[in-house]
């Protein structure tokens, strides 16, 4: 699982960490996902995402202050580390590069023939 | 962390959230719980239910192997030392009391050997004729006659019966076996032409070999082809040549007719229900009984077929009542057939009208329960034994958890304990059970064809160790193991496991009722079993010899008998064709005038000669009996038994004239009715007919009462002197009766060995509770000594609770007790009243035996000044 190849999802939740950033957890991911890209996902798929993510190194995380909306329970804050950084810049490059050589006859869309 | 809020929010539903604080790694819990809680008031806000809905889902969502609580890796670094430690320990403790541990180790040994005996036995048991070739595409043709209504059943069909008809069948042999002539026949050894050995044998046709498996060493693979060849076991070529070679040699049967040794086949295994040291062809048998060839057409012989496919019995038993092969002058006479497994011969051979109704398989079953019960019992006072020592090792328990061991060591400790007195009592009485064995089989008759290193047996006796020590030891490991540290070391806490006690009196109760179950079944099977022995059969048949006689020998009969009479010993002899005490020859073909169309009534037929009434002591009612000659008629003279006047419904029974099959007969006597089988069934009327001398096959001579070894040694030279070629053939008569009852014999020695175990065993629990209750009550005792109570009304105090767990044990044991042995008497149509007071012998007893021990265990704390045991106070 480890390694810097990442797939759709990791690149929208880290996205979304950056996003968020100072707070960037569990339920905050979850809500501005479903927000921005229309994505409704299970919290402890969430869950499972971010901690494949810190175990890839692309981020990092810290604990709370205990908050009165959760029962006093605390939050785990994620922030993007540089590898993770550079994951979504990377990602981001392949595309555009990619995207780029798309020959512009292929948007041209006629009916052909 | 508690620090929720003051205002009224909703809460989740609270065994969820314990759920989820049960399961999650307690790392992850604070997130994973905040998330979930959050999202879970923000859904509160809005609907309570679908809130509480959503948080179950999402705590099972989160149920996950990342989110799981996992044990702690335990890095023992010095774990052999903790492994030496806890042996040690174990040890030790086992000799700190060495009563109790032995009395523990002898309880489980005693049961375990009775258990792996009975293993054996059973396994024996349902071995047999398991080693064909697909045995279970055996089967033999059985027959079923409708007599009036009920149907008997026998083990044979029409010899020549049409099985071609049905295509799934392959192949078919007729195998006549038997106990006597022409079965069991006299053969000498080579260099010794005078003596005689008897050997069994059966007679069967050229399939035989194929069909079963009865490997062929040496010789024709097909001996039975030709009419003159015999096959013969190993140990018999040994036992006639030695270590030479008998192919191709000649043996004279009956010191008459020759036949070759054509092949030599392996030793019969002992788990087969077909028992034979020869094999000759059906030809042979014919020429032996002088039978014209045509007699397979006629006769009913026990036939047997395989098939090639796996058919249901049920399928074949349709086929062979197709009229191809179920001819119409077999239905006539009221006869169906049926297809009956081979492989059940052994065990299910009881047939009930005409459905197979168990048979062996119920004194399996039987002693399957039985055994089971014993270990039981067994394993539950290993569980009383030892938790009631839970007490002594609770200091340890506590340093040991204190010095950081986990629950889950100690109950491995524990179990591991258990383990060891498990496979140690295992150990012995699989040693023991090795030595008892040749008593065992002394007792059943036959040796067991399994033993103990067979392999899977080995595996068996594995699996047992696994159970019993799972079943004994986890109990007494999971009490134990949940002693709370502080409170141990601190001495506050004593065996107060109310839980426990409460096991340990419903284990008790268990006991008592399983011991009161085996008492009262053996008591009942050992008065139905004398009832038998004193019934009267209403036939004499003490002090009468057996003997089987040789062609020449009835030749000289009458100087043979004469020269017998003219001792006083002897007070008669007689000669018959069949056993008058176990009656094998049944017939439906009588008719009388004036009997109802269609109606086909079982008789039973004795033939003999004239002297066969007065030797068996049978009154004659009526009539006359049979006269040395023949009365000048045309008419067979028969008598007949008082019920089968009855049954024929005659007012004049004397001069009625009859017909057995086809010939004519006319009564000439009535005689009282006499038991011709074992008493599971029903009496049948007899007939008694006159019978060709030269044909039967018994001689029985009456001697007078005690003087047996004269008698016998007078015959035994007399008929030396008329047939000096053979060793003479003899059976007690009274040994033929109790032969008949065998089963039901080493049963109940069996059960009177399960009876006493199970005493024992419930004696071993009785005595563990009561002493611990004793010491468990010890300064209340004292302090009511102190108080003025007599040592009368402590052992009552005492007493009181064993009473009525005797009482509910009784409730519970006495109607299984008589619900089983209800069961069992009503396999026999003449049996006892139940005898009630065994009952009540059986509960007083076990009362005794346990107000003994209270008293005992009671006495001696009675005995201790009460200035001892409240000292320390």
């Amino acid at each position: 699982m480890k390694g810097s190849y990442i797939g759709e999802l990791e690149e929208l939740v880290l996205l979304t960490v950056g996003i968020l950033y100072p707070d960037a957890y569990g339920v905050a991911v979850m809500d501005e996902l479903e927000r921005q890209a229309d994505r409704r996902l299970n919290i402890s798929a969430i869950h499972a995402v971010l901690t494949r993510l810190e175990e890839k190194g692309m981020l990092k995380s810290s604990m709370s202050e205990p908050t009165e909306e959760r029962g006093g329970r605390r939050k785990r804050i994620f922030t993007l580390t540089a590898a993770g950084k550079r994951a979504i810049e990377e990602a981001q490059a392949l595309r555009a590069q990619m995207f780029n050589q798309i020959p512009k006859v292929a948007f041209q869309f006629k009916i052909v023939g | 962390m508690k620090s929720a809020g003051r205002k009224p929010t909703p809460s989740p539903p609270a065994w969820a959230n314990r759920f989820l604080e049960w399961y999650c790694n307690p790392e992850l819990l604070d997130e994973i719980q905040g998330d979930v809680l959050e999202l879970y008031y923000r859904e509160a806000a809005v609907s309570k239910r679908k809130a509480d809905w959503k948080f179950i889902w999402n705590v099972i969502r989160f149920c996950r192997w990342k989110n799981i609580r996992k044990r702690k890796q335990q890095k023992y670094f010095n774990s052999t030392g903790m492994l030496q430690n806890i042996f040690k320990v174990a040890v030790r403790n086992f000799f700190r009391q060495p009563g109790h541990s032995l009395l523990n180790i002898a309880g489980l040994a005693v049961s375990f050997t009775a258990a792996v005996i009975i293993g054996l036995w059973i396994m024996h048991e349902t071995s047999f004729d398991t080693f064909h070739h697909k045995p279970d595409q055996i089967f033999k043709v059985m027959s079923h006659v409708n007599a009036n209504g009920t149907l008997e059943t026998y083990g044979s069909a029409r010899a020549n019966i049409n099985l071609e008809a049905i295509p799934e069948i392959t192949e078919k042999a007729v195998v006549i076996t038997g106990s006597r002539w022409p079965n069991e026949l006299c053969f000498r050894p080579e260099d010794k032409p005078h003596e005689c050995i008897y050997l069994f044998g059966i007679f069967s046709e050229k399939t035989f070999f194929s069909m079963f498996s009865f490997p062929v060493l040496k010789g024709d693979k097909n001996p039975l082809a030709s009419p003159g060849n015999i096959a013969i076991s190993e140990s018999m070529a040994y036992k006639l040549y030695g270590n030479e070679d008998p192919l191709g040699k000649t043996i004279k049967i009956d010191d008459h007719f020759p036949v070759t040794i054509a092949s030599i086949f392996q030793d019969v295994p002992v788990n087969s229900s077909l028992q034979f040291d020869f094999v000759l062809p059906t030809e042979v048998f014919a020429r032996m009984r002088g039978l014209p060839p045509d007699f397979f057409s006629r006769d009913f012989l026990p036939v047997y077929f395989k098939t090639n496919t796996s058919i249901t019995p049920g399928a074949l038993t349709e086929k062979l009542n197709e009229p191809s092969i179920l001819t119409d002058d077999l239905k006539k006479d009221k006869v169906s057939y049926s297809a009956f497994p081979f492989i059940k011969s052994r065990l299910h051979g009881e047939f009930v009208n005409g459905i197979s109704s168990g048979g062996r398989i119920q004194y399996v079953n039987l002693f399957r329960i039985v055994a089971i019960m014993v270990v039981a019992m067994a394993v539950i006072n290993f569980v009383n034994l030892s938790t009631a020592r839970a007490a002594n090792r609770s200091k340890e328990i506590g340093i040991r958890k204190v010095t950081g061991a986990q629950r889950l060591s100690i109950v491995m400790q524990f179990m591991g304990e258990s383990f060891m007195i498990v496979a140690v009592a295992l150990v012995l009485s699989v040693i023991s059970a090795q030595l008892l064995l040749p008593y065992f089989s002394l007792l059943t008759n036959e040796p067991l064809s399994i033993g103990l290193l067979n392999i899977s047996v080995i595996s068996w006796i594995w699996v047992f160790l696994v159970l019993v020590t799972i079943a004994a030891g986890l109990y007494p490991a999971v009490i134990m193991s949940a002693f709370q540290p502080a409170q141990v070391l601190k001495g506050t806490i004593t065996t107060r496991h109310s839980g426990a006690q409460q096991l340990r009196k419903v284990l008790l109760v268990v006991q008592v009722a399983v011991s009161l179950g085996i008492v009262i079944f053996t008591g009942v099977l050992f008065q139905q079993l004398s009832f038998i022995q004193k019934k009267n059969l209403g036939l004499d048949s003490e002090n009468i010899l057996h003997i089987e006689p040789t062609h020449k020998l009835l030749l000289q009969y009458d100087a043979f008998k004469n020269e017998l009479l003219a001792h006083p010993q002897i007070k008669q002899v007689t000669a018959t064709n069949a056993d008058p005490v176990n009656l094998a020859i049944q017939t439906t073909g009588v008719s009388w005038p004036g009997m109802p169309d269609g109606m086909n009534a079982p008789f039973k037929l004795l033939g003999g000669n004239f002297e066969m009434a007065e030797t068996f002591g049978l009154t004659l009612l009526e009539g006359r009996m049979f006269g040395s000659q023949p009365k000048d008629t045309l008419r067979i003279e028969v008598v007949v038994s008082e019920s089968a006047v009855k049954r024929m419904n005659l007012e004049e029974p004397i001069g009625a004239p009859i017909r057995i099959g086809n010939p004519e007969c006319t009564i000439i006597g009535v005689i009282k009715d006499f038991h011709t089988a074992n008493l599971k069934q029903e009496q049948l009327p007899v007939i008694l007919y006159p019978h060709d001398l030269l044909q039967c096959s018994r001689l029985y001579v009456k001697y007078a009462p005690g003087t047996t070894a004269e008698a016998f040694a007078l015959i035994e030279s007399v008929y030396k002197k008329y047939e000096p070629a053979f060793t003479m053939k003899y059976h007690f008569i009274d040994e033929a009766f109790d032969k008949m009852y065998k089963t039901e014999r080493t049963a109940s020695i069996m059960l009177v060995f399960f009876t006493l175990l199970s005493l024992v065993i419930t004696t071993i629990g009785v005595v563990g509770l009561v002493t611990y209750n004793v010491l468990k009550r010890r300064k209340e005792i004292s302090i009511k000594r102190v108080l003025g109570a007599t040592s009368f009304q402590i052992l009552r105090m005492l007493s009181t609770e064993f009473i009525l767990l005797i009482a509910v044990a009784a409730l519970a044991g006495l109607p299984l007790a008589w619900y089983s042995t209800t069961q069992w008497l009503s396999g026999y149509a003449y049996r006892i009243q139940m005898p009630w007071w065994i009952f009540g012998v059986a509960l007083a007893g076990i009362t005794l035996i346990t107000l003994t021990m209270i008293a005992i265990q009671g006495f001696k704390t009675i005995r201790t000044s009460p200035a001892e045991t409240l000292r320390n106070e």
